[in-house]
């Protein structure tokens, strides 16, 4: 049990990246980004987790009840805005790739060739 | 490089990099005893030093605000961006026509479906809004309730036109709430700066524990982020919306074909 939550962390991003490495499509592959990028969420709460305690907010029970990591929690907050941030400006430049060149394939987009 | 080999790729790094995951699966600390005291110092002092009951505004706000100012910039640049991307050759040029491929049938909206929308986008709307007031008392904040608050802008989308979405949402004033909220993030940063504390020092009354107003400074700059967050989704899905007009009116430039 103690190391599943990491075993998980480490399967999500691995099928992230398997599903980058074979994508046949630009929203697709952000997509999958997302899914590595919350491999880092499964993470961050498991470092902060902590057995019989509850959450960081003290209004149902007074302070000083065993609760778990705040800061990581703030962490994960702020990780999952950066992907937000990140997934719009992938999906902004995904349809201006879309607009110059009709295809999101990678296989079919050649960024470094000259074009004719 | 074509599937196969992009796949042999990842199956030799697969090779070399199980190993090393799995040791430092190993080596991870036991699932339930967090080693960092970073926290637990957290949740005894935060309560009594600001009042505070929810310990990860504490932390966003207080503690590690200027870090959340950071990530506050970050995302005003990002979603700066992705408008300027988005925008392309169409300028601030916008249309109150919904783009529409030629040919394709439009099935208007079912009964069921504008109702549904138009009761969750107001429930909705009301609780972001009560997500980011209540961001220091109880689970929520800024982010989270900006975002609730914008999500149900898409709801309107769906339940009314494009063209009455245009009507109720409006651009300038989700650009302007975005650089407001900014701004004032920024000035709650600088102002204490100006009496001599240091900056984002919590120089405003702290309020009692459990109550509305609790936190001090961290309300104010709680508020801002929520009025950010609005600004800056909501003008991402109205940018992106704008995208979706037909492609005649926005022809790709020519200088890509040089």
């Amino acid at each position: 049990m103690s190391i599943l939550a990491w075993c998980v962390a480490a399967w999500l991003f691995g099928i992230g990246v398997y599903g980058i490495v074979t994508s046949r499509h630009y929203v697709h592959l952000i997509g999958c980004l997302a899914v590595c990028q919350s491999a880092t969420y499964v993470l961050l709460l498991g470092i902060g987790f902590r057995w019989h305690a509850g959450p960081p907010i003290f209004y149902d029970h007074p302070p000083g009840t065993p609760a778990v990591d705040p800061v990581v929690q703030a962490l994960v907050l702020t990780d999952i805005v950066v992907s937000a941030a990140m997934t719009a400006l992938l999906l902004a430049i995904a349809l201006q790739v879309h607009k110059r060149r009709g295809t999101l394939d990678p296989q079919h987009l050649r960024p470094f060739r000259q074009e004719k | 490089m074509n599937t196969t080999a992009r796949i042999v790729l990842l199956v030799i790094a697969l090779v070399v990099l199980a190993p090393a995951a799995g040791m430092l699966i190993l080596a991870m600390p036991a699932f339930g005893h967090p080693l960092s005291q970073y926290g637990d110092v957290v949740n005894a002092l935060a309560p009594r030093l600001r009042n505070i009951s929810n310990m990860v505004a504490a932390v966003n706000f207080d503690i590690r605000g200027i870090d959340t100012l950071g990530e506050e910039c970050m995302l005003l640049a990002a979603v700066t961006g992705t408008v300027m991307l988005l925008r392309g050759h169409r300028g601030e040029d916008m249309s109150e026509r919904a783009g529409r491929v030629p040919g394709r049938k439009q099935p208007s909206r079912s009964d069921a479906t504008v109702l549904l929308c138009r009761f969750i986008a107001t429930v909705l709307f009301l609780f972001g809004i009560y997500m980011v007031l209540h961001g220091t008392v109880t689970p929520g904040g800024g982010f989270q309730g900006g975002v609730i608050v914008a999500s149900s802008f898409v709801l309107l989308y769906l339940g009314e036109s494009y063209r009455a979405w245009r009507r109720i949402v409006l651009g300038p004033a989700l650009a302007a709430l975005e650089g407001t909220g900014a701004l004032a993030y920024v000035l709650a940063a600088a102002l204490p700066l100006l009496g001599g504390y240091a900056a984002l020092q919590n120089v405003l009354p702290l309020g009692t524990w459990k109550d509305l107003f609790s936190g001090g400074l961290m309300v104010a700059v709680n508020y801002a982020v929520g009025c950010a967050v609005i600004g800056s989704f909501g003008v991402l899905l109205l940018e992106f919306m704008e995208e979706t007009r037909a492609p005649e009116n926005d022809p790709v430039p020519d200088e890509e074909d040089e």
